[in-house]
């Protein structure tokens, strides 16, 4: 259909990484037999993987979109339905990443019940829907996995009259053949938006923020963080290398990005982990690679004699840096298609948006979600404005899409090499 | 008679059955059922879609591909495993003898010359297992922060009180998995010690041994299971444990097998190998379980 990098219909995917380095069966038998494998080995019938046998869909990039096709078999709801009577809505979210109080209060517009079920990392998720046990109407998913849910026809597409609300979103995200990982928004409407930058103490740290800013922080050994997603920390040390692809499939690239990991490792003494938001604040840490939604709510961690004055979130002026967003989706599983629209463009409308903004810190892409807006509705500390997406940011920024298998396999393996320690 | 006699043996064989259920259903359902769900992840494969785990529940379909990635990461190319493999065996030997070097005296103390406020002690041994092993690990965070307690009490008698104890270094590591574990080694040499006859001692000092020849020769030879017990105990959950590391340290440098494994079920694709890496250390941690299960036994039979 879309004959781009990696789509062959009915083609076979493999992670190539350890087959390169061409071991033998035998040799693999014999050391494992040592290891008192072998007896589950003897029973094993091939060294390649046995769930592979899939299609995979394109590879969605800024400079590349895709227009999604839309089937037979899943066609958008008709036009002009009533909601669903007297049932219960399904979501399926991320830990702490939706307020309750906005779903009350569209239940009791809609009279409805509703039923939030969460999930901790996408690829538990995905495993759980692929069941097909779970009938969950709205799901959130992350950009990556998008053509591959919509591939297995697990994504209804949507009907945009149910949706007005989506005029309140930047016009990146609904002008025609916008955005470029579903152009038109067939099956998608943005959920929230964030960038990936720099968190320090300004009243411990004395050093201009960067990419290079935890290279330089060899005086402050032992407080200095990345953060522990194989991706964002691979990308931090090819942006300090002044590399902004940070989909590459290059070797060389990603090596080279390995080893200057290893080194701030030995300068630093690098911690890895996802406590931004927490560590900065209450002085665990004071350079920490930080997402901007977390660091939105440091706030609300600060230790005692600490101020919101001493707490900086940097993203680089020319707003070229990993810009993400999540998404909103009618799942097909889900018997209450008319809801599940109606939902989705409750959470576009932009007071309801705030509403779930004083919760979870993560700000969704609405043309009246700004800076002055946040801080006048003391929302955000204006010391903080910097945590704020502008729609300049998701045309400048950079995005970590899905890779190839082979390159993401040594995304993974330069990854491990670093995290696990020499 | 001899009806009677089958209705009561009939009336037994229930009884015990029924005794037994409770302990085979729960070993069935938390131990087995899991353990053969990990068996079906290790063989299985990953989806290629979505790189999640699809397991393969008919052993005779199982693969060894995730068996033969996981022999790359510790033989071949861009291999990761050796290090931290390394470190877990050299903190849980160090953290081991520390916990069997303090539990010790604290446990034959607390046996021999606690009196009658033995049960004072030991109310206040298992004082640490009413709190959960997570806070207790927090509370650490807060005690050795630089400005936290530690630092200090250290600049409060003129020591250097500006350690960074939580920035990744080896030595908070290893304390904290002694402050993890050494309540069990205190509790198992206690009630060793406890049991030791005390008429056994009372004859070796009246055939002339002195107080530390009767405790080298007789307490020390007797309490032998119970530094083995001891062992077992704290060793065999250290070489697992992530989750002391991940809280105190988290840096590159001091991660231990638990945590690759712990890292390899975050990792999209990879989760079939976290299986085959825990099988692994699973079969790794069974050589001295049987060694331990053998000694014991003799020893029980050289009792009797």
């Amino acid at each position: 259909m879309h004959p781009r990098e990696g789509w062959s219909e009915g083609g076979i995917r493999r992670r190539p990484s350890w087959e390169e380095a061409a071991i033998s069966r035998r040799s693999l038998l014999a050391g494992a037999a040592g290891l008192a494998l072998g007896g589950l080995l003897a029973s094993g019938c091939s060294t390649t993987n046995p769930a592979a046998a899939a299609s995979v869909p394109p590879l969605p990039r800024t400079d590349r979109p895709v227009k999604w096709p839309v089937y037979a078999d899943n066609k958008p709801i008709a036009s002009g339905l009533e909601p669903e009577k007297g049932a219960t809505l399904q979501l399926y979210n991320w830990v702490a990443y939706i307020n309750e109080a906005v779903i009350k209060s569209f239940c009791k517009k809609y009279d409805c019940k509703y039923a939030l079920t969460t999930f901790n990392t996408i690829e538990e998720a995905l495993a759980k829907l692929t069941t097909g046990e779970l009938k969950f109407d709205v799901f959130f998913p992350t950009v990556p996995v998008l053509g591959q849910m919509i591939a297995q026809k697990l994504i209804r597409p949507l009907n945009h009259s149910y949706i007005p609300n989506i005029a309140n979103v930047w016009a990146d995200y609904r002008d025609p053949g916008h955005p470029f990982y579903d152009q038109d928004w067939q099956y998608t409407t943005p959920y929230s938006i964030y960038t990936t930058g720099m968190a320090w103490r300004k009243d411990k740290v004395n050093l201009t923020p960067s990419w290079d800013m935890p290279w330089q922080a060899s005086a402050y050994a032992g407080k200095v963080a990345v953060l522990d997603d194989y991706r964002e920390t691979i990308s931090l040390a090819l942006m300090k290398a002044g590399n902004f692809d940070l989909n590459t499939t290059d070797p060389t690239q990603i090596q080279a990005a390995g080893r200057a990991l290893q080194q701030l490792s030995s300068l630093t003494n690098v911690r890895i982990d996802n406590n931004d938001y927490t560590d900065v604040p209450d002085g665990k840490t004071w350079v920490h690679h930080a997402w901007s939604g977390d660091m939105a709510t440091a706030a609300d961690y600060l230790a005692k004699g600490t101020s919101i004055n001493d707490i900086g979130y940097w993203f680089p002026a020319n707003h070229k840096g990993p810009v993400a967003n999540d998404l909103m989706v009618n799942l097909t599983g889900g018997s209450n298609p008319v809801l599940a629209h109606l939902f989705i463009n409750y959470m576009l409308d932009v007071n309801n948006a705030l509403n779930n903004y004083s919760y979870v810190g993560y700000m969704q892409p609405l043309t009246e979600v700004t800076p002055a807006k946040l801080t006048k509705e003391q929302l955000l500390p204006p010391q903080l404005a910097s945590t704020v997406v502008l729609p300049d940011y998701f045309r400048n920024g950079v995005f970590q899409l899905e890779l190839p298998p082979a390159a993401d396999a040594l995304w993974e393996s330069t990854w491990n090499t670093f995290s696990k320690g020499l | 008679m001899s009806a009677i006699n089958d209705t009561r043996d009939r009336r037994n064989r229930a009884l015990w059955i029924g005794l037994a259920l409770p302990g085979a259903i729960w070993l069935l359902v938390l131990l087995v059922a899991p353990f053969y769900v990990m068996l079906a992840v290790a063989g299985g494969g990953v989806n290629e879609f979505f790189q999640t785990v699809v397991p393969i529940w008919n052993p005779l379909h199982w693969s060894s591909w995730n068996f033969s990635a996981v022999w790359h990461d510790i033989f071949g190319r861009g291999s990761f495993i050796g290090p931290p493999a390394l470190r877990t065996l050299i903190y849980t030997a160090i953290a081991t003898l520390l916990c069997l070097g303090i539990s010790y005296p604290v446990a034959y103390f607390v046996s021999r010359y606690a009196g009658r406020r033995k049960t004072l002690f030991l109310v206040l041994l298992i004082a640490p297992f009413w709190v959960s092993y997570m806070m207790r690990m927090l509370a650490w965070i807060d005690l050795l922060q630089q400005g936290g307690f530690l630092n200090s009490a250290m600049s409060a008698i003129g020591l250097p009180g500006n350690t960074d104890w939580l920035g990744g270094k080896s030595v908070t590591v290893i304390l904290g998995l002694v402050y993890g574990y050494i309540p069990y080694v205190i509790l198992v040499l206690f009630a060793f010690l406890d049991r030791i006859d005390q008429s056994l001692l009372e004859a070796a000092r009246d055939l002339g041994l002195s107080k530390w020849q009767t405790f080298w020769h007789v307490t020390l030879r007797l309490s032998k299971p119970a530094l083995i017990a001891g062992t077992f105990i704290t060793a065999l959950p250290m070489l697992g444990d992530y989750f002391t590391n991940q809280l105190l340290s988290g840096a590159p440098g001091t991660t231990m097998i638990g945590n690759a494994i712990e890292g390899q079920l975050d990792s999209p694709g990879e989760v079939g190998q976290g299986a085959v890496l825990a099988l692994m250390l699973l079969v790794v941690l069974l050589i001295p379980m049987i060694y331990y299960v053998i000694s014991t036994a003799r020893a029980s039979m050289e009792n009797a």
